[in-house]
Formats: C-alpha cells, structure tokens, sequence
C-alpha cells in the first residue's frame, strides 16, 4: 500500500492522476430550493477528479443535498450535475447502476444476517443470484466482515455495521463510491480502521469516492483533492497538495514577549499571525527560518518551540479576522492536532 | 471489529486479507428483472421464507386454517355426502378473520420493517425507479393474498373431483371452480393495497398491524351492525335459489325475486368483505342470506367503491414513497 497522502512533496506525482483523467462528477450552477424557500445549494460549480476526494462543510452545507442530486434523487432546481457522464435528472438509473451509496444514518435491518442482505443489495444493484452471492462475500472480506458474515446485523458493533454499510455499496462493483459521513459514530480506533479501509478501497481498487465529512483534519489524510462548500456554495476545490502548499506555516512559541515578537517579525517584512499562545508565520523559503531565528536570538526570547505545520488545512476556510461560527465547525482541531504532532515530530 | 489502534495510515491495511479487488464483468439485470427479485425477495418475505421460524407461525397457522374446510369437505365426500363448502364464499367466517389476521400480520413485514430499519435510501439509489419499490412490495403481497386464498379452493376442487365420477360431473366442479378462483383474485388486490397502504404509514410493527386490523374489522362491525337494525324485516329471503344442472353444480339465486332494503344495500358498502360480498352476488354468486348485506340494484356502487378504494391505496402507497425519497 502507498502511502499516497502522507508525504504531500510530491505534488507533481500525487496529482497526476487526476490531472488528465476527465472529470467524475461535474456541477454547473447547481441550485435547490426546497420547498418553504430553504436553499441548500446555491449556484454550486464544482468538478471532482477521479481518486479520493473530500467533501467538506459543516453540517447544514449541502453536502446530503448534493449527494441525492448526484443520484437522481432529488431535481435540482436550476443547473445541471452529471455523474460519470450521465446526467442527473435524464440518466438518474444509469448513474445509480454505476454509483455506491452509503448514507450517513443507520440504514440496516437487525434481524437479518449481513451476508443475506448484502445479497439482497447486490441483487437489487442488478447481479443475478449466483453472482450477488459471491460478491457479497467477497464485499464483506474486503471490508473486514469474513468471519462474522453469518451473524444477524442487530449483534454487531457501530464499527462493524459501518462496514456493512460500506460493503453493500461495494457489492455492486462500482465505479463511483458516494460515501456520506463514513466515520459517524465510532470511536478513534474505528474512525482510522474506517478512513484506511476507504483509503485501500480508492488506491487499491481503483475506485474514485467522494467522502462527505465535516471532520476536516479527519478526512483530508486520505484525500486526493478537496472540496469545500459553505451554505450550498462552493468554498474552494483543490488538490490536496495546493491546499498543503499554500499551508505551509512556521508555528512560533516564546515563552514570553510574544507581542515583541509579533512586532518585529513584522518589521522585517513576514507576515505572523497570533495563534493561541504562539505565532503563525507563513514559510516563503528557506530565509523565513532564518529571519525568524536571528528576530528571537535578537530579541532575546526565551524561544520553547519552532516547528513547521505541514497541513493546517482548515486554516484556509477561517479568515483569520473573524471566523464565523460555521466556518469553525468546520474543523476538527483536536483530530487535526494530534495527526500533525505525530506526522512532524 | 479489527481496529488496530497503533495504526498509522501506512500500517494495519496491509494486514486485511489481500486477495485483491476483482471486477464484475457479468450481466447486469435490468430495471423489470430487479423489480422481480424484489418482488420474489418480498413475496418470500410474506410468508416467513428466509427469515427466521417464526416469522413462519402466522402465515403458516393462517394457511392451515384455511384449508381445513377443504379437508373436511373432501372427507364429507368421501362418506357419500354431496359438496360441503361452495367454492364462490368457502367459509365466509373463517375467511374473513383468517385474511384479516394474515394481511395485519404480514403487510408490515413486507413494509413497515424497512421504513423502521430505513434502508428504505438503499433501494432509491439502486438503478430502480422510487415507484418500483411499491410496485414490486404489491406484487409480492398480492401474489401473497392471492396463494392464500386460491390454494383452499384448489385443495376444494381436487378433493371433490376426487369424490365424484364421470367426466359431466368434474365439468361441474370445474365451472364452479373458476368463479371462486376469480373472487380470490379480488380478495388478494384490493386486500394487499388497503394493508399495503396502511402499513407503509409506520416504521412500528405493532402500530402497523393495528392500524390494518382494526381499519378491517371495524368497518366490517359498522357494516354487521347497520344491516341488523333493518334486519328484521328481511328475515328469511325470499330468493329461489335455482340448483344448476348436474349434481354439485353451483346453485344460483334469482336477485329478481328478494330485494333487500336501502339500509342493507348501503350497509354493505362501509367494508371491503360486504363488498366482496356484494360485488360476488352482483356477478352471480351464492347468497348465504344470513349476515351478508346483499346489494341488490347496487352491485355496480358496489363494484365501483372497491375500484376506487383499491386506486386510493394504491395512489397513497406511491405517493408515500415519493415523499420518502425526498426525506
């Protein structure tokens, strides 16, 4: 298995794959107003490439209402989408034939085993009995589920039955994997069981997903690309390396005289940026390390801590003068924190 | 679950099981082909089949009970006796309450379990279309109802035609046959399309089989009642019931000669059995004269309310799928 998001230097190789390939999905201008005039997409122009790509926004940003519109579940009011290159309101049962979908919410029968309905989701994603069968198995062995296929669903753990959840999108041999809050419920251990699963799924298989979140620092480590919406609109679409690129940032913490600090910093010419108790500065090279070194030497302050953030990627959706509560949801800090500490020490 | 908690995103994976993804490159069904095995999957489902033991009891009991009259019939006949049950009304009591515990039962086991598990977003976004789920569960359900009512009849008609000799007499119960198997088929499409419909209200069980058994046995005690309070005057028909040629040939009534009051015409309209009922007798049938509203000049209301009650279900039953999509 490739490591593909971890190192983020590679930026030519990670994105070529997307780079040439045309487009999986494609949004023009795509509007719902629902009844009661709530608007949940709002003039969305997006294309995602194939591979993994994250779906970002707070809850409440549309991304439930896009994935259904991508289905040809729901007609979206004006604009047009098209998935894999069937469009979504004429080409709703071809999308479907191609597409895997795994809601957010629970959606499992308990008193049936997950073999059985697995079976039964294949067949009804258009396998023939024998066929549905043995993919079913086979969905199950890839998502974990061999030894315990045979157990009624209603004994199984969150963990186990998100898996089911995934395995019954997968059974239909999809070339499109729409997967809808994928880590909702479980504990760390199952959130990264889950996210390298789905990870393995996009690398090994061969399968692009759109992984609809609202845990940034979560999903952005299996992300290929990234797209942010915010109040059904679009709020940036990247790759994940531009999103890391423009990131990259200096976390500075003196013990004391942070304000003298910050001035100076200033004065010759970066650009900090209080963070917590520390400064953020953004790194334009190799002499910014420098600059920063020979201010705190200069200043003589008690210097605790210098370390590069590789991906602060949430950092791009706040705008550092006032960010808005939603934009805050955004983000995950705790799970973003913890990834980084341990990717850079 | 596996949840290797010292995984990193390059560990762990590496460790599942590694055959390898392989493609599907086989047939695909169609959209007609899918509705089918849904309808198959759910038609087993009414039943018990595939699920566990006892999802098999009521279905099974059901069944048993009602073709217990065949049994004994065709061991009446056996001793010598003539025809015991007619094929057109069978058993009216037995068959009433029987179909009425069958359909409470096993309609929410075909819908309300999978709004309450909500797997409902998994079939809309298979390549189906949403009015399909609801075809395909009143198919199946149809298919149901209609088994439980045509097999006792034919249980009926090979016991009979065990008993009575000569090709002019297997004719008869042939002939006598068709009419009730075709009021068996009227039974199970208006049946599984009220149950259907009422059950597809809720995600509860309980809720669901209450709401399919009293909606048809508290229509069926409106319509018992209203026909009592004009009852006594119709004490006793007066209809010559005209025995068909041949012995065990169906034994018709002359409607001409009993009309029945308005009251017990309009009584029989308030429930789905009177209507049976009435539209059997409007067509032809027996009159067993005793608690059976007879239409009269009605048939054709008669007729035409289960039309409309059956196109109301079935309009709500899609038009509640329409909505789930959307939720």
């Amino acid at each position: 298995m490739t490591p593909s998001t971890g190192s983020g230097v590679a930026p030519a190789a990670d994105a070529a794959p997307g780079a040439a390939a045309p487009a999986v999905i494609e949004a023009t201008a795509l509007t719902k107003v629902y009844p009661g005039g709530v608007t949940a997409l709002g003039g969305l122009t997006v294309t995602f490439a194939p591979g993994v790509t994250g779906l970002i926004g707070a809850n409440g940003a549309g991304k439930s209402t896009l994935i259904k519109i991508l289905l040809g579940l729901v007609e979206p009011s004006s604009g047009t989408a098209s998935v894999l290159g069937h469009d979504s309101v004429t080409g709703g049962e071809q999308i479907r034939q191609v597409v895997g979908y795994m809601p957010e919410h629970d959606c499992l029968p308990p008193d049936v085993s997950a073999t059985e309905f697995v079976t039964h989701m294949g067949r009804m994603s258009g396998l023939p009995a024998t066929a549905a069968r043995e993919r079913a198995a086979e969905a199950l062995r890839h998502v974990g589920l061999h030894e315990e296929r045979y157990r009624q669903i209603g004994t199984y753990s969150t963990g186990m039955k998100q898996r089911v959840k995934l395995a019954q999108a997968l059974a239909g041999d999809p070339r499109l994997l729409l997967l809808d809050e994928p880590t909702n419920g479980l504990d760390p251990a199952g959130r990264n069981a889950m996210l390298e699963l789905i990870e393995r799924i996009g690398v090994e298989f061969g399968i692009s997903i759109v992984v609809a979140s609202h845990l940034l620092g979560e999903i952005e480590r299996i992300c290929d690309h990234l797209v942010a919406i915010e109040g059904g609109r679009l709020l940036r679409a990247d790759t994940i390396d531009s999103f890391t690129r423009a990131s990259q940032t200096l976390l500075i913490e003196v013990e004391e005289g942070l304000a003298a600090l910050h001035e100076e910093l200033i004065r010759r010419g970066l650009r900090p940026t209080a963070y917590q108790r520390s400064l953020l500065v953004p790194i334009g090279g190799d002499a910014t390390y420098d600059t920063v070194r020979d201010t705190v030497a200069d200043l003589g302050l008690p210097l605790s801590r210098m370390e590069q953030r590789r991906h602060q990627v949430e950092e791009l959706f706040r705008d550092p003068g006032d960010p808005g509560p939603d934009v805050a949801r955004l983000s995950a800090p705790g799970a973003a924190a913890s990834t980084e500490a341990a990717d850079v020490r | 679950m596996s949840a290797d908690t010292s995984a990193t995103s390059t560990g762990g994976a590496s460790v599942i099981h590694d055959l390898g993804y392989r493609r599907y490159d086989g047939p695909r069904l169609g959209r007609v082909q899918i509705i089918r095995a849904l309808a198959w999957h759910s038609f087993r489902a009414a039943f018990g089949l595939g699920r566990g033991a006892k999802a098999k009891v009521v279905p099974l009991v059901a069944l048993v009970a009602l073709c217990l009259p065949a049994v004994v019939n065709a061991f009446a006949m056996s001793k010598g006796n003539p025809r015991v049950v007619d094929y057109d009304t069978y058993t009216p009591a037995l068959r009433d309450l029987v179909m009425t515990v069958f359909v409470a039962v096993q309609a929410p086991e075909l819908v309300s379990r999978d709004l309450r598990s909500r797997v409902l977003p998994l079939y809309f976004a298979r390549p189906i279309k949403t009015i399909d789920y609801p075809l395909a569960k009143y198919l199946a359900f149809s298919g149901a109802c209609l088994v439980m009512m045509e097999v006792p009849l034919l249980l009926l008609y090979a016991g009979s035609i065990a008993n009575v000799h000569g090709g002019s007499a297997v004719w008869g119960q042939t002939r006598a046959l068709i009419p009730g198997l075709l009021v068996g088929l009227m039974w199970a499409v208006v049946l599984a399309a009220i149950s259907l419909f009422l059950a597809s209200t809720t995600g509860r069980r309980a809720f669901a089989t209450g709401a399919v058994a009293i909606a048809l046995l508290l229509t069926f005690t409106l319509a018992e009642i209203l026909l009592q309070v004009e009852g006594p005057q119709n004490q006793g028909p007066q209809a010559v019931a005209v025995k068909g040629s041949g012995p065990g040939a169906p034994t018709y009534v002359h409607p001409v000669l009993y009309v029945p009051s308005l009251a017990e015409k309009v009584s029989g309209l308030f429930s789905p059995f009177t209507l049976f009922d009435g539209v059997r007798m409007w067509l032809g049938g027996t009159d067993p004269a005793d608690g059976v509203p007879n239409p009269g000049g009605f048939g054709a209301v008669y007729a035409l309310v289960l039309v409309v009650i059956t196109a109301l279900c079935l309009y709500g039953l899609a038009a509640r799928y329409r909505k789930a999509r959307l939720s």
